[in-house]
Parts: structure tokens; C-alpha cells; sequence
């Protein structure tokens, strides 16, 4: 291997050192410069997590080799407020809330920088299109948007730099008051550090095997090759697990690496602890799997049929979880409604796309405590479950909670902790394991699809007499939070509706598929995104205006819930009100009527995206326009 | 017209905190030396801004500013259970269970004032980083009232915990689900206007006037910032993303091929918050993270229905299901017009 | 992770053809690198161990710029971004800036070149079918000499090029169209960051008067395993008075465009409209007469 001798401006200081030749510039920023401001969220220049300038010009740089920067001018985020004083945008990034999770915001402050760089009079418009090559997945970047309209208007004299101040809370009142966010300063300027971000003195890096099977049987897991290689200190597969292996938030059917059978594409079946983590990938690379494939099933219905695979033992019929809600006779209401319609509806997986992937350290300290840092979600029931399948008493397991970069309900699960807590036993010594994009997409959880049937019987006048709905989710191979995904959106499928007979059946399906888990609206989004369709699709029929069907089921004061709880204050009719108000409403039967409708365009309405309006700004193109 | 624009709105329902069980939370407070004031819980930021709201909240309840409240480290080993960072349950749960410990805190310290100036506990007042009796000139900092109390051998502390009043549902083989499985409920409406790019099946969501109980607003902005995200994610479901396996291998593994809303994608969001308060805790906050994704894939649909008179049933509503659905919907009109001629 | 022994940078075209003859067998070239890198992890080649990467950027001659009156002569190394930062670039070149707008974003625009989106020779490319428009020149190079063929004829198919294998593209000889009004028309799930569905060049030149078409030119891309010249469209609306009708029959001519395995039928919808909206927009900004088009064909495809 031949270094790169690199001779470079880095933050105004010169830097010259040997680099190895295959690192991206991002790579020796982060490791070997230690400047972890800027971050990677998916290595392929899709996210923007780690823009930084180069000779002034902003670039990507996890798609930039380090050889490249020969020469140059580097600034990273660190750049902008080494002074200790934060940029005008970075402090507008402040005052606007334009920070949530953080972890986009250093790249996406680089960004704006840019943008406000190449056009310090861009208009909202411009703004959105330079900052194109940035994902936020927290703040919809409304925002931030706010906060580079903000910066700009300063910088242009056009409104005082004591907008970008606290709101005054001199009265003592600070309740309902937009108090700048504690950790807004660390996240703009870079310094606060998540999991990947940390290093500790000795530790060693790992690296985990994934299953290229969704069902097989481990005949023999050999991995005296991978040992063998120079720089590799441990090795770890399921038989080194102390204790009651197995987690999840309501049955613990997943063990921390497949145990004798792998049951989804990207499964984690043994990890590596290494040097380095060039080495512990040849590591991994070298274990030999020996698999006996077993039949798969991919799809719900099919795995509940008789004789479909086999996904868990204790779940012959691969039923994870059956809610069931029932008020009323619903035949006997269909059989008085005016009117029956029922549809079908699905919804697809997808991913939390949190921008920090799935990242984590643990050591054993000095008193023996088996320790995990990572952004868990649920550090409590980590901790259980850790001290049941490592065999120590809860004292001696202890996890701490990293800043999450986002979390949506996908570090709600104890997927690599595990892994970490054996390989930090084993080794005894720290031990960090940092998610690729690629493998945080494969291995960990999605929001569970859906297959809906939803029959709705109502009266000419609007009213719901009966509603059955039967929801199928593809839970994946492992139950995770399917139990509870399943029972939340059983209890609100109806829709916060009086509705005097209900027929709810929600399942949970094992299948060979990723796991499916917890996702923000657990479950609720796929069930009432049915009901709210079907409303609408009745409203037509009956010639009803969509807020008027819904005021004439709405839940009020003192309603009865489908699980026959009685409520105190509903606040439903005040939504409805503000939404219709605040929207300017133009009420009407849901007939297709946009092409005569008169309440669109609103001065709180966008306008239709056309990339270029650059063009107008900067005339490059066009004297013709 | 090329570009069809279009209206459509949802409402929803979301329950506040863990489904079904009890959900509890603990918390310690503590006015430290100078008048600060320390709060200990075992969660941390997942990007909601719950460290901002926990920060105000005792800042409120103990009479100092935002600013002098720290936040102590989340750690099982370090902190008192405070449960996972998710279903919406952050504000509701730690943030009224730091109240109640920061009125301890703050009772402890009142009391040795009372006792001090020889007033009724009830007459003092914190606010701003100042401690006093009404109708009095007894008036000093927090901090010379923590040293008071110090003098006096009190170190002023709270410690609370906070439960729900919550049961499993009747969900067995032969249940009805009955049950209590939250204490708070919150309610929401959506609009939403699109615009369909009929020569290429695109949807731009153009707005969404979101409408949310959220209980009460410690943090109007940071309200908003949830309504906005959770708007985003569900635009982002409704129109885009796709986790897509072929035989359990997924062909949507990096974010080339795995779809999610750029800056160009988004709509305008006009966010109202309507404020309920919840009777049961002791500050009437309920939650938001959850609730605001909910309405909105449903008003979209509805609106791209609104504008071409096609409904997507099966999400995501991609630019290819929009055109041929379109077409189709053309072609059986155009047969139904011969068929009636 | 794409790992390498040796990344070399060579400062001519000397050096550079000496590294291949030394690593023959051994090396890859590379440019902007913002395909190669994500092109080496999972889900697409994975982990890949190439010994030596030669890095072409730093050659003089595939960075240089050479704008006439007919030809324009781009260097290899040309970064998207140029497109739109050099003015008189996007006055001989119309369509291009309209595609590079659309081309990744701001960033990768920088880094990105032009040799490097041909020489990968991708179906959804969307600088390719502009250089298609401006009947592009590949200049090829290598020890022993120098070559060049058009466009049409370097890209093979999917990925397939002529590219020798001792060869490096020094750059591209493209027609000037300045006069021209250019439009790209693009289509993916959503907005910046975004691979083509179906992607459209258009150049459009009128006379004087706004009205009748003096020259044409439109390459697509996105549906086919290579980009595809129109040239059936161009010669059918050349010379002809433009009018909507014009237009719309350009766009209904039975070409049998789409070559895709997936999605065939919104493919052929969306190239109908896109043949329409891109000659409407394109003849606009070549200065067409305000009353050679009218405003219910502008709402009908605008």
C-alpha cells in the first residue's frame, strides 16, 4: 500500500501527513484529522451529511478519494465558528428550530452556507434548490428554510441581528414560549458527538457477518480462518451467548445472532472485533457458513395458509399477534345501512431513514459493569433483556444513551447492542460498531406493510352504522414491536367516529421478510389512512361535504371509545374547525371538483416546483426569457 | 391543463404514551448552588426536543431561566427510569414527571423561606431566577435562597414519579379489546392541496394546514417542528419510498435507490395548534410526535382524487400508478360514452 | 469500500498513458469518482479491491474549453457544473444548463464530469442525450495514438462502450447551437437527487419572425438501453411553420421509443407529453412569436 502524502489547508492550518490511499477525504477528516463535525448518513453522496468546501466549492466528500484534496483548501463545519462565536447561520439555525436530531444539520448548514455564498439575495425558492443535495428526514425543513431566510435578511441589513436573540421571557413566563433549543449550538457547529463519533483509548472496531439466506439452517459455523488473520482479537456467534439468549419488546423470539437457523436476507450471524475495520471486513469475509436452505415464505397470506413454512417453532401458524375489537353486531348494521361499500387498501414497507446510521461503543469498566453507549431508544429495557442473556444481575449492565440522530421507532430494538456487550466481554477491551447505510437498511426494522379490507355501512344521512375492517401486516422474521404495532392500530382503526357496531381484526404475520417494527404512528397510520379514504369515497356517494361526514361521527365530550372507554374532553371538532378555517375551506362534495373549486392558491400555498429559477436570479441562460 | 390542482383533507385520533399497560416515568430535580437548577432523567434528545421542553418546564416550575437548567445524563445506571424515547410520550410522561419532582425541589426550598421570613409558604414566589413574599420586601435570588437553605442544613431536592391510570385491552382469543389503554387522547385534521402533473403523473404537494391538540404548547416552535417532520415522513409514504424485497433481498438498500423527500418535495406547512389540556397530569400537556403523521397520507390521496378523480389504494402514490391510473379511468369513460351511444 | 494500493494522479497525458502501461490489468480510471465510490458498496458491487486507481482529472487537455462559431471542444474532465456557471458555455450549448439543473445536485455537479457520465453509459444518463443533440464527438487517446467516432456509435449499451482498453476519452467536439432555445425534460420520483424515468434534450431555432422552424434537435434518454437521437421528429418539424398541431404530431409519430423491460406504458405516455412541453419550452426561449402557440396547448403540456 502507498500512502498519500497529503499536503493541504484544513480549517486555515496547514496539514501534511501520509494517508492510506484508498480513504475518502471524509474518512481522514473524521479519523485520522478527528473532525467528526461533519458526518457520513450513506456513504454514496445521497444525503449530504458530510459536505464540506474544497477550494471553496462544496462537495460531498465520502465520494471524494482523499488524493484529491492534494493542495486544496479544506473547510469543514468546524471551520465556521472557530472563533467559539457561531456563524449568522448558524445562529439563525438556532432561532429558527432548524435543528431536531442534528445529525443532517452540519452538512446542511454547509449547505446553506453555499447557497447564501453563490446568491446572497436567493429567494425561498433558490434556497430549497441549492439545498437539493441535502436529506433531513426529522424537521420536513420548513425550518430550516425559515432559518437560511432569516440568515440571509440579517446578512442583507434587511432585518436586526437581535432577531437571531432569545425570545423574551422577562415576564418569567417560559411556558408556550419559543425558547431556542438547549442543544441547537452543539448540533450547528458540529461539536456534539453521536456514537459513531466517539472513539475510546484501545478500541477495536467490528465488523458483523450477515446471513445472504431468508431461511436456512446453520449446518457449522467455522471461523478459525477469520481468528487467524493478524489484527483480529475476537469472534463471536451465538454460542457464545452466557445466558437466556433472545430479545424483542413483546416475545424475545430474536436472538442476538441467528441460532441455528437464519431466518431473514441480512440476519447478523457472528462479528468480528478487530484492529481495525479493514481488517475485521476481511475477518468476516474469511468465516465459513455452511447452510442447509430451507423453504421460505415472503408473503403474509400465504404463511398463514396450512403447510406455509414454519417461521418460529412456538408460532406454528405464523400468527405473531391477533387483535381483535368488536362492539355491537356489525351484520346486523350493514343489514340497516342505506349504503355499503367496502375497498381494499395496502401500504408498503419503508424505512426510518434516520440520517445517523445504527452506531454504538461498549467496555467493561472497572467494576465489572458490562457497558453500551448507543442511541437506544429504550435504554431501561435494553438493560433487561441484556442481563438476561449475558447471565449478570441488572447492576452489572449498564447502557447510556448517545445523542439519537434520529430515531422514528427504529432504535426502539436491541439489534447490534448485543453484539457489542459479548464482543466488549470477550475482548475486554472497548469495542465501537458503526452501521453502513446499507446495512442499516437490510438488517433492522421497517414499518409493517399492510393488506386492508374495509367495509363501511352508513346512512343516506351520513351517519356510520357499522365498519369491519381486517388488517394483515407482514411482520418479517422476528416479532419485535408487531404485538403492540398490531394492538394500536386495531384500538384506533375506526377513527375517533361514534360508531355503534365495530368488527376490528388486526395479525401480525411472521414471513422471511426484514423485520417489520416500530415506526412512528405505529400502526395507526395504516389503518385510518383506509378509513379517512373511505370516508371521502362515501362522502361523493352521499353528496356530503368531507368535513360535514366527519362532524356527523365525530367523537364529542364524554364519548365511548371502541374499546368502550369513556372519554372526558374531545378535541376533534375544534381540529376540524381550525383546519377547515385556517385553510379557507371551499365546502363541497368530494366530486372531483379541483378544476372549479375556488379556495386554491392561497397565499400559504408553495408554489409548483420548476427547477431553474436560478436562471432568473443569475441570468446565466437566456436574454430570450 | 397540464398541472391539476386539487383538495383533500383526514382527521385522526392518537393515543399519549405506551398502548395498553402502564406507562410510568421517575425524575430527580435539584436547585443547585447559584440558583441552577438540575434535573435527572433516564431519556435523552432523539431530535423532538424534549431537552428544550424538560428545560423550560422545571425552569417554569422552579422559577429560574431556561437557560440555568441542566439536563443530567441519560443512564441506566445513573438515572431513574424514564422508559423509551417513542410513542409520543416524552412530554407527557418526563415532562410532567419533572414538574412534579421540581415542585418538591421547589417546596423544600420555600419552606426554609417561609420558615426564614416568617411568612406563609403560599405567599412565596419564584419566577425569573428571584424568590419572594408577596405583599413584602422579602426579595433574593435563587442562588442566596439555595445558600439559606444550605445554611440550614436542607439541600433543596425533589424526586417524583408519574404513572398512568391505564389497563391492557381485552385482546385474548375471544375479546371484545375492551379496556383503557391510554389516559390522554389527542385529535387532528389535516388539509391538504396538491398539484398533479398530468403529462408525467407527478404530485407535488403544494401545502397542508395541519390542525393539532397537543394538550398544551410548552414549545409552540418545537410543536410545529414535529407537525412539519411528521408531514414530510408521511408525504415521503404517500408518494415515494418503497422498501422493495425480491425474495427477501432488498434491491432498495442505500439511499440511490431508497426514495425520501428532498427540500424540493415538501409542502408549505401551516401548523395550528389547538391546546386541550389533559385534566389527569399536572401541567394539561399531551404529545405530537405520532399524531401529525397520521391524517396526512389520507388528505393527500384525497386530494389527488380531488384534482384527477383517480384514488391510490395502494401506496406509494408513484408518478407511473397516478398516469396509468388516469389513463384507465379515461378509457372506461371513453367506453362507457360509445356504450351509451 | 473500494479499496486501493496506489491512487496515482498524473499531471499529462504522458504520464497517465505510462501508469496504465505499467498497472496494465491492474487499474481503473477514474474521474469525479461520484459513481465509482457508491458503485463499491453492498447492494451493487460490494467490497472491491482494485490495485491501482489512476485519477484523470489533473490532464491539461481534459480540462480545456474551446468555443467557435460551429464546434464547441469540452474536455473529459468537464464538471457538470460548468454548465451553468460559464455563461457562453450555456449560449452555445442551450440545452445543457437545463439538464444540469436536473443533473444530481450542486455538489456532485462539481465533482461529476462529462466524460465520466458517457463513459459509464448508463441507460438514465442525462447529459449523454444533450451531447446526442450536438452530434458529439468522442476523442479517444492512448500511446499509440488518437482516435474519434461519434457519440452514437461509442455507446454500445448498458454500460458497454468502445473504450479500448489502454484508452482514455480526452473529450468531446460538439456542434455550437447558439440561437438555439433548449429544454430538458426529466421525470423520476421526485426532484433533485433523482435518477431519469425518462429523460428529453430539445433545441429548437426559429427565423426571425418566431414562426417556422429553421432547425431542431432532440435526443432521449431513460427508456432504451442507449440514448437515441430523434432525428424522424427533427426532420419532420424542420422548415415547417410552428404551430401546436406541428407539435403535437412530432409527438404522436410512431417511433416505438421505449425499450425498457418496466414501465412501458407510462414511459410512452410521459415521452408524448415530454416531446410537446419540451418543443413548447424550448421555442419559447428561441423567441417564438407570441401567437405561434396557443395558450390552451401552453396549459395543456406546460
Amino acid at each position: 500500500m502507498v500512502d498519500v502524502r497529503l499536503n493541504a489547508t484544513i480549517n486555515g492550518r496547514k496539514v501534511s501527513r501520509d494517508a492510506k490511499p484508498h480513504l475518502r477525504l471524509l474518512d481522514f477528516l473524521r479519523d485520522d484529522l478527528n473532525l467528526t463535525g461533519n458526518k457520513e448518513g450513506c456513504g454514496a453522496g445521497e444525503c449530504g451529511t458530510c459536505s464540506v468546501f474544497v477550494d471553496g466549492v462544496l462537495m460531498k466528500s465520502c465520494l471524494m478519494p482523499v488524493a484529491k484534496a492534494q493542495g486544496a483548501q479544506i473547510d469543514t463545519i468546524e471551520s465556521l465558528a472557530k472563533s467559539g462565536e457561531l456563524s449568522v447561520l448558524q445562529k439563525a439555525f438556532h432561532k429558527a428550530g432548524a435543528s431536531q436530531c442534528g445529525y443532517c444539520i452540519p452538512g446542511m448548514v454547509m449547505a446553506a452556507t453555499a447557497a447564501l455564498r453563490a446568491n446572497p439575495f436567493a429567494d425561498r425558492e433558490e434556497i430549497k434548490e441549492r439545498l437539493g443535495g441535502n436529506i433531513c428526514r426529522c424537521t420536513g425543513y420548513q425550518k430550516i428554510f425559515d432559518a437560511v431566510e432569516l440568515a440571509r435578511d440579517v446578512q442583507n441589513g434587511r432585518v436586526p441581528a437581535t432577531a437571531l436573540l432569545e425570545t423574551d421571557t422577562a415576564d418569567g413566563e417560559v411556558i408556550g414560549k419559543n425558547v431556542r433549543r438547549i442543544d441547537a449550538p452543539s448540533k450547528v457547529s458540529g461539536r456534539l458527538k453521536y456514537a459513531g463519533d466517539m472513539t475510546m483509548p484501545g478500541m477495536l472496531h467490528v465488523q458483523v457477518l450477515r446471513s445472504p439466506h431468508a431461511h436456512a439452517r446453520i449446518v457449522s459455523i467455522d471461523t478459525s480462518a477469520a481468528l487467524a488473520i493478524a489484527g483480529v482479537e475476537s469472534v463471536i456467534t451465538s454460542a457464545d451467548v452466557p445466558g437466556k439468549d433472545g430479545f424483542g419488546v413483546f416475545v424475545h423470539d430474536q436472538p442476538i445472532m441467528a441460532r441455528g437457523k437464519v431466518r431473514y436476507v441480512g440476519e447478523a450471524i457472528a462479528a468480528v472485533a478487530a484492529e481495525d475495520a479493514l481488517t475485521a471486513k476481511r475477518a468476516v469475509a474469511a468465516i465459513k457458513v455452511v447452510y442447509e436452505q430451507l423453504a421460505p415464505v415472503f408473503d403474509p397470506d400465504e404463511a398463514m395458509l396450512q403447510g406455509a413454512p414454519v417461521v418460529h417453532d412456538y408460532a406454528p401458524d405464523n400468527i405473531t399477534k391477533h387483535i381483535p375489537i368488536r362492539v355491537g353486531d356489525v351484520e346486523a348494521g350493514f343489514a340497516e345501512s342505506d349504503l355499503v361499500i367496502e375497498e381494499s387498501y395496502s401500504t408498503q414497507a419503508i424505512e426510518h431513514a434516520y440520517l445517523e446510521p445504527e452506531a454504538g461503543l461498549a467496555y467493561v469498566d472497572h467494576d465489572d459493569v458490562v457497558t453500551v453507549v448507543s442511541p437506544s431508544q429504550n435504554i431501561t429495557h435494553h438493560r433487561h433483556m441484556l442481563a438476561r442473556i449475558i447471565d449478570k444481575p441488572i447492576s452489572k449492565v449498564r447502557f447510556i444513551m448517545s445523542p439519537v440522530g434520529g430515531g422514528f421507532g427504529g432504535k426502539e430494538d436491541m439489534i447490534y447492542q448485543g453484539m457489542l456487550a459479548l464482543l466488549a466481554m470477550k475482548a475486554m477491551r472497548p469495542v465501537r460498531l458503526v452501521y453502513t447505510r446499507e446495512e442499516s437498511i437490510i438488517s433492522t426494522a421497517k414499518r409493517h406493510p399492510s393488506r386492508t379490507t374495509l367495509r363501511m355501512g352508513v346512512m343516506r344521512d351520513g351517519r356510520i352504522k357499522a365498519l369491519a375492517m381486517r388488517m394483515v401486516c407482514d411482520g418479517g422474521a422476528y416479532g419485535l414491536s408487531t404485538e403492540g404495532v398490531m394492538r394500536k392500530a386495531a384500538i384506533l382503526a375506526a377513527g375517533p367516529y361514534n360508531i355503534p357496531n365495530v368488527r376490528i381484526d388486526t395479525y401480525g404475520i411472521y414471513t422471511n421478510n426484514t423485520p417489520s417494527g416500530a415506526f412512528r404512528s405505529f400502526g395507526a397510520l395504516q389503518t385510518q389512512f383506509a378509513t379517512e379514504s373511505q370516508l371521502d369515497i362515501i362522502a361523493e356517494r352521499l353528496g356530503l361535504d368531507p368535513f360535514e361526514i366527519r362532524r356527523i361521527n365525530a367523537m364529542r365530550d364524554g364519548a365511548t371509545t371502541h374499546t368502550k372507554q369513556t372519554l372526558g374532553s374531545v378535541s376533534l371538532m375544534r381540529a376540524l374547525d381550525a383546519a377547515e378555517q385556517a385553510s379557507g375551506w371551499e365546502a363541497g362534495a368530494p366530486t372531483v371538483r379541483g378544476g372549479t373549486r375556488g379556495d386554491l392558491g392561497h397565499d400559504d400555498v408553495r408554489p409548483s416546483v420548476t427547477l431553474g429559477t436560478r436562471f432568473a436570479a443569475t441570468g446565466t441562460q437566456e436574454a430570450a426569457e | 391543463m397540464a398541472r391539476k390542482r386539487g383538495r383533500g383533507m383526514a382527521a385522526c385520533w392518537y393515543g399519549i404514551a405506551r398502548t395498553a399497560t402502564v406507562d410510568r416515568a421517575a425524575a430527580w430535580a435539584e436547585i443547585d448552588d447559584g440558583g441552577s437548577a438540575k434535573i435527572v432523567t433516564g431519556v435523552t434528545e432523539i431530535g423532538e426536543g424534549i431537552l428544550t421542553v424538560l428545560a423550560q418546564i422545571a425552569a417554569h416550575e422552579i422559577g429560574v431561566k431556561p437557560e440555568h437548567v441542566v439536563i443530567g445524563d441519560n443512564d441506566t445506571a445513573r438515572a431513574p427510569e424514564a422508559a423509551h424515547a417513542g410513542a409520543s410520550r416524552q412530554t407527557y410522561m418526563i415532562g410532567n414527571v419533572v414538574a412534579l419532582a421540581s415542585r418538591e425541589a421547589r417546596k423544600r426550598l420555600v419552606d426554609v423561606m417561609a420558615g426564614m421570613w416568617d411568612v406563609a409558604a403560599e405567599t412565596i414566589r419564584t419566577g425569573n431566577g428571584e424568590i419572594w413574599a408577596e405583599n413584602t420586601n422579602h426579595r433574593i435570588s435563587m442562588g442566596e435562597a439555595v445558600a439559606c437553605a444550605k445554611n440550614r442544613g436542607v439541600v433543596p431536592i425533589g424526586s417524583a414519579t408519574f404513572g398512568t391510570d391505564t389497563t391492557a385491552i381485552a385482546d385474548g382469543k375471544d375479546g371484545d379489546g375492551s379496556g383503557r389503554p391510554w389516559q390522554a387522547y389527542v385529535f387532528g385534521c389535516q388539509v391538504a392541496e396538491v398539484e398533479v402533473d398530468t403529462v408525467t403523473g407527478e404530485v407535488q404537494v403544494l401545502a397542508v394546514w395541519a390542525a393539532h391538540d397537543v394538550g398544551r404548547a410548552v414549545n409552540p416552535q418545537g410543536v410545529e417542528g414535529q407537525i412539519e417532520g411528521g408531514i414530510v415522513q408521511a408525504i415521503g409514504q404517500g408518494l415515494m419510498e418503497d422498501y422493495q424485497l425480491k425474495d427477501g433481498h432488498a434491491s432498495t438498500s442505500g439511499f440511490a435507490k431508497y426514495i425520501l423527500p428532498t427540500s424540493l418535495d415538501v409542502p408549505r406547512v401551516n401548523s395550528i395548534i389547538i391546546e386541550d389540556p389533559d385534566p389527569i397530569g399536572p401541567l394539561g400537556v399531551k404529545g405530537i410526535g405520532e399524531p401529525a403523521m397520521v391524517p396526512t397520507i389520507p388528505a393527500v390521496m384525497n386530494a389527488i382524487y380531488d384534482a384527477v378523480g383517480v384514488r391510490v389504494f395502494n401506496l406509494p402514490a408513484t408518478p407511473e400508478k397516478i398516469l396509468l391510473a388516469m389513463r384507465e379511468k379515461a378509457r372506461r369513460e371513453t367506453m362507457a360514452t360509445q356504450a351509451a351511444e | 469500500m473500494l479499496i486501493c494500493d496506489e491512487y496515482l494522479t498524473p499531471a499529462s497525458l504522458d504520464e497517465a498513458f505510462a501508469a496504465m502501461e505499467r498497472h496494465r490489468g491492474r487499474y481503473r480510471v477514474v474521474a469525479g469518482c461520484t459513481d465509482t465510490l457508491p458503485w463499491a458498496r453492498e447492494g451493487r458491487a460490494g467490497d472491491v479491491e482494485i490495485p491501482v486507481l489512476i485519477d484523470v482529472t489533473k490532464i491539461p487537455e481534459l480540462n480545456e474549453r474551446q468555443i467557435g462559431d460551429k464546434r464547441v471542444r469540452l474536455g473529459a474532465a468537464t464538471p457538470i457544473q460548468r454548465f451553468l456557471d460559464d455563461a457562453a458555455l450555456g449560449r452555445a450549448m442551450p440545452a445543457m444548463p437545463r439538464c444540469a439543473v436536473w443533473f444530481a445536485d450542486d455538489q456532485i455537479r462539481a465533482q461529476a464530469t462529462l466524460g465520466g457520465n458517457v463513459v459509464n453509459a448508463s441507460p438514465a444518463a442525462d447529459a449523454t442525450p444533450c451531447l446526442e443533440a450536438h452530434d458529439a464527438i468522442v476523442e479517444l487517446a492512448s500511446a499509440k495514438g488518437s482516435r474519434s467516432m461519434p457519440l452514437r456509435e461509442f455507446i454500445t449499451g448498458p454500460g458497454k462502450t468502445q473504450l479500448a482498453e489502454d484508452e482514455l476519452v480526452t473529450g468531446f467536439e460538439c456542434d455550437a447551437l447558439a440561437g438555439f432555445g433548449g429544454s430538458f425534460e426529466k421525470v423520476g420520483h421526485r426532484r433533485s437527487l433523482v435518477i431519469s424515468v425518462v429523460c428529453l434534450a430539445v433545441m429548437v431555432k426559429l427565423d426571425r419572425d418566431g414562426r417556422t422552424i429553421e432547425d431542431t434537435r432532440l435526443a432521449i434518454a431513460g427508456i432504451r438501453p442507449v440514448p437515441r437521437r430523434l432525428r424522424e421528429i427533427e426532420d419532420h418539424l424542420r422548415g415547417k411553420r410552428l404551430t401546436g398541431e406541428l407539435l403535437e404530431e412530432a409527438a404522436d409519430m410512431p417511433l416505438d421509443l421505449v425499450q425498457s423491460r418496466s414501465r412501458q406504458e407510462y414511459r410512452r405516455d410521459v415521452v408524448r407529453g415530454f416531446l410537446v412541453r419540451g418543443l413548447i419550452a424550448a421555442a419559447k426561449r428561441a423567441g417564438a412569436s407570441p401567437d405561434a402557440l396557443t395558450q390552451e396547448l401552453e396549459a395543456a403540456y406546460g
